[in-house]
């Protein structure tokens, strides 16, 4: 079986951080990544770098907030938490999401 | 994160790259950790870390991007957006750049003045060591700087606090040029003038104490000049050191040249050509300021203290010498002694590094009172733009509604909408700065008036550039911040549920807006007040007259003081100069006159009554004539007359308050009148009409008028009074050439009209009047705009209300009357506390005023009707488009 690169996901990426990050809460970048994996049982397969780039683009964006924790493993790392403005964002995605595979699923049984 | 963050970022860009470092290794370590825990080995599970992370380098530069360029990014769109939607409303926008401009520009511009004049220290280094002396005494005259020389002579060689003591005299110098002689700016100064200034020469030398000596020092009287003269006079001759002048027909040698950058003591003037105060004899001939000992009060002194005294110590030196130099002064006269004595006498000092000039008492008030109102034109400009912003932000709450809903933070949309401000804050304010210079040089001109060798230094500088900066930030914080706040206040449901419709007719929400424009209309009523009491006056000042019609009279100042006639045949050579004038085309009449009036210049003596006792009289020697070409009236006996000679017996005419306080129910003429101090005894010939003596803001005092032939003065400088209804500037040309033909050796004769010289013994007032009524009708230009603007845009709002309120059966008069209501209860606020405000600052202006209280009845109902009908006007265009509003297609819009 394939497995997508986020090459295939531009712009979808945000939404699984955010979904990931409101049902689990504080979380560092790596527990993201297992997350996500774990999750979309391996299908969806980030390039884990390019996660960092849309981690902190959506801290500027004030979707998420930012603070230095310390691991499981007793080490220092970065965690991350929604906020109010980042749950408005994940409905609006959510919304686009449902609507744009409910398009693409009609076309497909139709078409 | 805030723009502050963000911007730190740039500057912090080694901790962030640090912690995102950290960041990323702690991903890479955590995946090779649970790799081995997978039964990897340890070479496998790093790569495999590694290929999993992909691109590390990349990934690290993104996200450190993200973190400064997406926040430059943030502001540059907010920019692009706040200057879309300023394009989008041209109207908002000229009004808000021009309205914000003004407000900077005037502020700016009168700042600079003050700067100018009353807070720029003198361009000479460690100015703050330098002081300036007084001579205290009696009930201190605190305008009064000037020192006789042997005060001066006495403090000069006092070492004990000050390193150099200087006198200067600013002073016009007769200099001999190739077409004759000519008047040149110019000042004399003492020996250690220029040690004092600490200010090195552009060539050859400065003068010392050698030069300040009768004679000047063995090599000769010698003078220093400015750059400016050098460059005008000798086109920047590099042998101009040693070179020989003509002054005052006598050889002096230039040994130095000073630099542009220095100006000399005194802020206002720009002497050409400095001399040493012991050449005065010569210069000032036939005048002898120094003979005259202590009689003549003519120098400023000034002083360098040593580094580390303080004020204290220097004026406990100055008590400790005061009674010595002053019995040495005065020793020939106990009297004098014995006066200053009984007034306390004493020598004191106060910082003087800003120099001294008397233009400073007479602008500092009217500077102040300006300042004043240019602020009043800024707090009115920033609140009106305020009001307007805030009104357009009611007009745009669906839409930052919408953006809330969006996911928009409030702190994000206040960022925008503030940015919207700064651009129209900073814009304005740069519009503002660029107009200063400009509004600088009007009124420098307007205070200047005629006053050709009054000379400002108003450039930008650090205070001003400060001053500049703080009206920006002010102005932005004013104009954005409150409708920023006010915009996005509230709940965001009832924002996008209310859209546009029909809304209850009173919210709290308004009452912000109203309480602004109120402020607003009470601002505006002041400044018109201000500027109605002004304008009052100075119309009454004018409409009072001076006692002589001063259209088409022309003044034509000749200097005689340098050549070598005098007395009677002196007299024969005005009288050939009057001929000849007499004969220009257009001229009725002419005659000469020692004082002109209005002028601010004075004579004044003590004249015994037939009473007993004595009474000060202002004086003036005048020429045949005289009264029928000034159109004075002529009351009782006769004028003057060519026969009235120095042989014929002393003659004089009183007007009439000094016939009346002379010669209490009697007929002056045929009388006399004593002088004791002189002895003479003077036969009264004609009593004339009052007329104003120094100024017009003065009633006219008594007076009296000699001959110029029986002048005492052996070499009188008078001036012709020329009256004509013809044109004035081809007698200039006429006196100069009569002037080279009969008198050659005197410079050009200097043509004024009296209108000018009246124009400007009252140029405070009429500068104030100017400046106010200008400000008064921008203020009500911007009030009305923001009435305007405010109830059009609260009116648009209400467009369903209206339509249903029409479709229910209101008739037009009544929707017009409603709309019209809502700025009715603003503008009857405002002009309430306006009228208060007024009254209260209206106290500032009774200074200024001339027979005007500053509780003017008839001001303040004239004031308070414009101010009505400007509000009006503003309101009822709104009003108006409201009652045209079709009902169906309001409500159609729903």
């Amino acid at each position: 079986m394939r497995t997508h690169t986020n090459d295939r996901l531009k712009g979808t990426l945000d939404l699984l951080v955010l979904k990931t990050l409101a049902s689990q809460g504080r979380m560092h970048g790596y527990a993201i990544t297992l997350r996500i994996e774990e999750i979309s049982e391996s299908v969806l397969h980030l390039e884990e770098g390019s996660l960092y780039p849309a981690l902190h683009r959506m801290t500027q964006a004030g979707w998420l907030r930012s603070e230095w924790g310390v691991s499981e493993s007793n080490r220092r790392a970065r965690y991350y938490t929604i906020t109010a403005a980042g749950r408005k964002q994940l409905g609006e995605e959510t919304r686009e999401w449902s609507q744009l595979t409910a398009a693409v699923a009609r076309v497909l049984s139709l078409a | 994160m805030s723009w502050f963050n963000r911007f730190s970022n740039l500057f912090r860009r080694g901790r962030v790259d640090v912690e995102l470092d950290e960041e990323l290794q702690f991903h890479l370590d955590a995946r090779t950790r649970d790799n081995l825990n997978a039964g990897m080995n340890a070479e496998a599970a790093k790569h495999d870390a590694r290929k999993r992370f992909g691109n590390a380098t990349l990934a690290k530069e993104r996200a450190h991007e993200m973190n400064i360029v997406v926040s430059i990014e943030t502001i540059g769109r907010d920019l692009r957006y706040a200057l879309r939607s300023l394009r989008k409303s041209p109207g908002f926008t000229m009004v808000a750049l021009l309205t914000l401009a003004l407000g900077v520009g005037a502020n700016t511009a009168v700042f600079s003045l003050i700067n100018g004049l009353l807070l720029r220290p003198l361009p000479v280094p460690r100015a703050e060591q330098l002081v300036l002396l007084r001579s205290i005494e009696g009930a201190d005259d605190p305008e009064d700087y000037f020192f006789c020389t042997p005060f001066f002579r006495g403090l000069e060689n006092r070492h004990e606090v000050f390193s150099d003591v200087y006198a200067y005299n600013g002073d016009t110098l007769l200099v001999k040029g190739d077409s004759g002689n000519e008047n040149v700016p110019g000042m004399l100064v003492s020996g250690q003038f220029f040690q004092a200034m600490e200010t090195a020469p552009l060539l050859g030398r400065y003068l010392t104490p050698q030069d300040d000596q009768p004679g000047g020092s063995p090599t000769g009287l010698a003078v220093v000049i400015s750059e400016d003269f050098w460059n005008n006079r000798f086109n920047r001759a590099p042998d101009v050191v040693g070179r020989t002048m003509v002054i005052a027909n006598t050889p002096f040698t230039v040994v130095g040249v000073m630099p542009k950058r220095f100006i000399g003591p005194d802020p206002t003037q720009r002497p050409e050509i400095y001399a040493p105060l012991s050449a005065d004899p010569i210069i000032d001939a036939p005048r002898n300021h120094i003979d005259d000992g202590i009689h003549a009060w003519w120098i400023i002194v000034g002083a360098r203290i040593k580094p580390g005294i303080s004020m204290e110590q220097v004026n406990a030196e100055l008590r400790t010498v005061s009674s010595p130099i002053l019995h040495e002064a005065g020793a020939a006269d106990a009297r004098f002694i014995a006066e200053k004595e009984k007034n306390h006498f004493h020598f004191g000092a106060e910082p003087g590094s800003k120099g001294y000039t008397y233009a400073r008492f007479l602008f500092r008030k009217p500077l102040v009172a300006m300042f004043a109102m240019c602020g009043g034109i800024l707090l009115l400009a920033c609140l009106n733009l305020a009001s307007l912003l805030m009104a357009r932000g009611v007009a745009r709450n669906h839409e930052l509604a919408t953006r809330l809903a969006l996911g928009a933070t409030r702190r994000r949309v206040i960022q925008q909408l503030f940015t919207e401000s700064m651009t129209i804050a900073v814009l304005g304010t740069v519009a503002g700065l660029a107009a200063a210079p400009m509004v600088t040089r009007t009124l420098t001109a307007l205070t200047e008036n005629g006053r050709t060798e009054m000379r400002l230094d108003t450039s930008l500088d650090l205070h001003v550039f400060l001053f500049a900066a703080l009206i920006a930030l002010v102005s932005s914080v004013l104009i954005g911040l409150v409708p920023a706040l006010q915009a996005t206040a509230g709940n965001l449901n009832d924002h996008i549920k209310e859209g546009q419709q029909a809304r209850p007719a009173f919210e709290r929400r308004k009452l912000l807006p109203r309480a602004l424009m109120a402020t607003e209309v009470a601002v505006a009523l002041t400044l018109v007040i201000g500027a109605g009491l002004l304008a009052t006056s100075l119309l009454r000042l004018f409409r009072s007259g001076a006692g002589f019609d001063p259209k088409g009279l022309v003044n034509i100042a000749f200097k005689m003081d340098k050549q070598q006639l005098q007395g009677d045949a002196l007299m024969r050579l005005y009288r050939q100069l009057g001929d000849g004038l007499s004969h220009q085309p257009g001229v009725k009449g002419v005659s000469f006159e020692f004082i002109v009036p209005l002028s601010g210049l004075g004579w004044n003596g003590r004249y015994s009554t037939p009473a007993g006792g004595t009474r000060l009289m202002f004086m003036n020697a005048v020429g045949p004539d005289y009264f029928s070409t000034m159109r004075i009236p002529l009351y009782l006996g006769r004028e003057f007359s060519w026969n009235d000679s120095s042989a014929s017996g002393l003659k004089i005419i009183l007007n009439q308050t000094a016939a009346n306080q002379f010669f209490p129910g009697q007929i002056a003429v045929g009388q006399s009148i004593t002088n004791p101090r002189e002895k003479l005894t003077y036969q009264v010939v004609g009593v004339v009409a009052d007329t104003k003596y120094r100024r017009l803001q003065t009633p006219a005092p008594a007076a009296a008028y000699v001959p110029i032939q029986q002048d005492e003065q052996p070499k009188p400088s008078l001036t012709a009074v020329i009256r004509t209804d013809g044109q004035e500037a081809p007698l200039a040309a006429a006196a100069r050439v009569l002037a080279a033909r009969l008198a050659p050796s005197i410079p050009a004769p200097i043509m004024s009209t009296e209108d000018d010289v009246m124009n400007r013994s009252v140029s405070t007032e009429r500068m104030m009047a100017l400046l106010s009524l200008f400000f008064a009708g921008c203020a009500l230009l911007v009030t009305a705009i923001g009435l305007y603007g405010t109830l059009a845009y609260a009116t648009a709002r209400r467009t369903t209300e209206i339509g249903i309120r029409m479709a229910l059966g209101a008739r037009r008069t009544g929707v017009v009357a409603m709309v019209f209501r809502e700025n009715v209860l603003i503008a009857a606020v405002g002009t309430g506390a306006g009228l208060i405000a007024a009254i209260l600052a209206s106290r500032a202006l009774a200074s200024f005023l001339y027979e005007t209280s500053p509780k003017d009845p008839s001001v303040i109902v004239c004031s308070v009707a414009v101010l009505a009908f400007v509000a009006s006007a503003a309101s009822v265009l709104p009003a108006l488009r409201a009652a045209r509003i079709n009902p169906m297609r309001a409500l159609r819009n729903e």
